[in-house]
């Protein structure tokens, strides 16, 4: 009796945004490892680089990209898939990070946080899903969430308000696009040190922390750890999830 | 900014009278300076100064005047 792997991209191609580091670059890495031709795109091309060099297999290519301006976007996909052929899915993990009250709310930051972490998500899915674009009969979408547009957090408020739209938009996405089989899923961690979140983590006090590590029972997480359900949620195996939020938090918002 | 100002900078920081806020005013005696507050000033001091502190160098800080010492080290303020 043979067996089918629970993962195998065959080949789909996946454009995966925030590749240059942290979970993006984890979830890039993941996929050529499962088979997957890897678009990697993100703000600093010699990050890309690194990111291209330690994928099992080289990435399709290489798409530096500013998510702070989404004009252009349409137009690059389109290009890419005119290039390499139509793309069967897309992983935004791109994000900013912010901490800070609201009696500090800065509106220009806000909208700022709004254009990478909500907006150029949106553009992408829909340049993605064009029907010259996207892989017919077939599709997969993951938007990177957080814990966060779930629970309540002191000083995250601009933050979670940019994950919790991408939750809710991505429910509506799921709806709208089923009767094309393109799935739309947000995958939402908890805390995971990366170079992004270490460096909000490094404003905080050691015993601020320490408490915030202690409320996730199985501690922070790893990008790693992320990367490999973002990828099965992604995977043409996993074909009647959509409209799902897959929590990744060790343990966090079960208290 | 001179130091009149860098007061009243405080206090709208920290949701307060500029009448409230002088320079020997403790830590304690300023309602919203908690660990929010630190986060506030945090914010404050990079957007209006530029200034790129830490929590934990913020935490220590126990009075109005340790902010305007900060101030001063960073040439923000006349010593």
């Amino acid at each position: 009796m043979s067996t089918s792997p629970l993962v195998d991209f065959g080949g789909r191609r996946v454009i995966v945004t925030g590749a240059s580091s942290g979970i993006g670059r984890a979830i890039a890495i993941e996929l050529a490892r499962q088979g997957a031709g890897v678009v990697i795109s993100g703000r600093h091309e010699a990050r890309l680089a690194e990111t291209a060099a330690l994928m099992p297999t080289p990435p399709i290519d290489i798409w530096p990209l500013d998510l702070a301006n989404s004009q252009g976007v349409a137009e690059g996909v389109i290009h890419l898939a005119k290039k390499h052929g139509r793309f069967y899915g897309l992983c935004h993990a791109a994000g900013l990070v912010e901490t800070r009250p609201l009696s500090a709310l800065n509106a220009a930051r806000f909208r700022e946080l709004i254009e990478v972490n909500v907006t150029a998500g949106l553009e992408l899915a829909k340049a993605l899903t064009r029907r010259d674009v996207s892989t017919e009969g077939e599709g997969s979408i993951v938007f990177l969430s957080s814990i966060y547009a779930s629970v309540g957090m002191p000083g995250q408020i601009t933050y979670s308000a940019t994950k919790g739209a991408v939750l809710a938009a991505s429910r509506s996405m799921a709806i709208e696009l089923a009767r094309r089989r393109i799935r739309v899923n947000t995958v939402s961690p908890g805390l995971v040190h990366t170079p992004l979140s270490d460096t909000a983590l490094a404003r905080l006090t050691d015993e601020h922390l320490k408490a915030l590590e202690g409320a996730h029972p199985l501690g922070p997480g790893s990008p790693e750890e992320v990367a490999r359900v973002v990828v099965f949620v992604l995977s043409p195996q996993n074909g009647w999830m959509t409209g799902a939020d897959v929590v990744v938090d060790g343990g966090f918002s079960a208290r | 900014m001179n130091q009149k100002e860098a007061l009243a900078w405080i206090a709208q920081i920290f949701e307060e009278s500029p009448d409230r806020i002088a320079i020997s005013t403790p830590r304690s005696d300023v309602p919203a300076w908690d660990s929010l507050g630190v986060l506030s000033l945090m914010a404050g001091l990079d957007e209006t100064f530029g200034i790129v502190a830490n929590g934990a160098e913020l935490n220590r800080m126990q009075s109005v005047g340790d902010i305007v010492t900060l101030l001063q080290q960073h040439g923000k303020l006349p010593t």
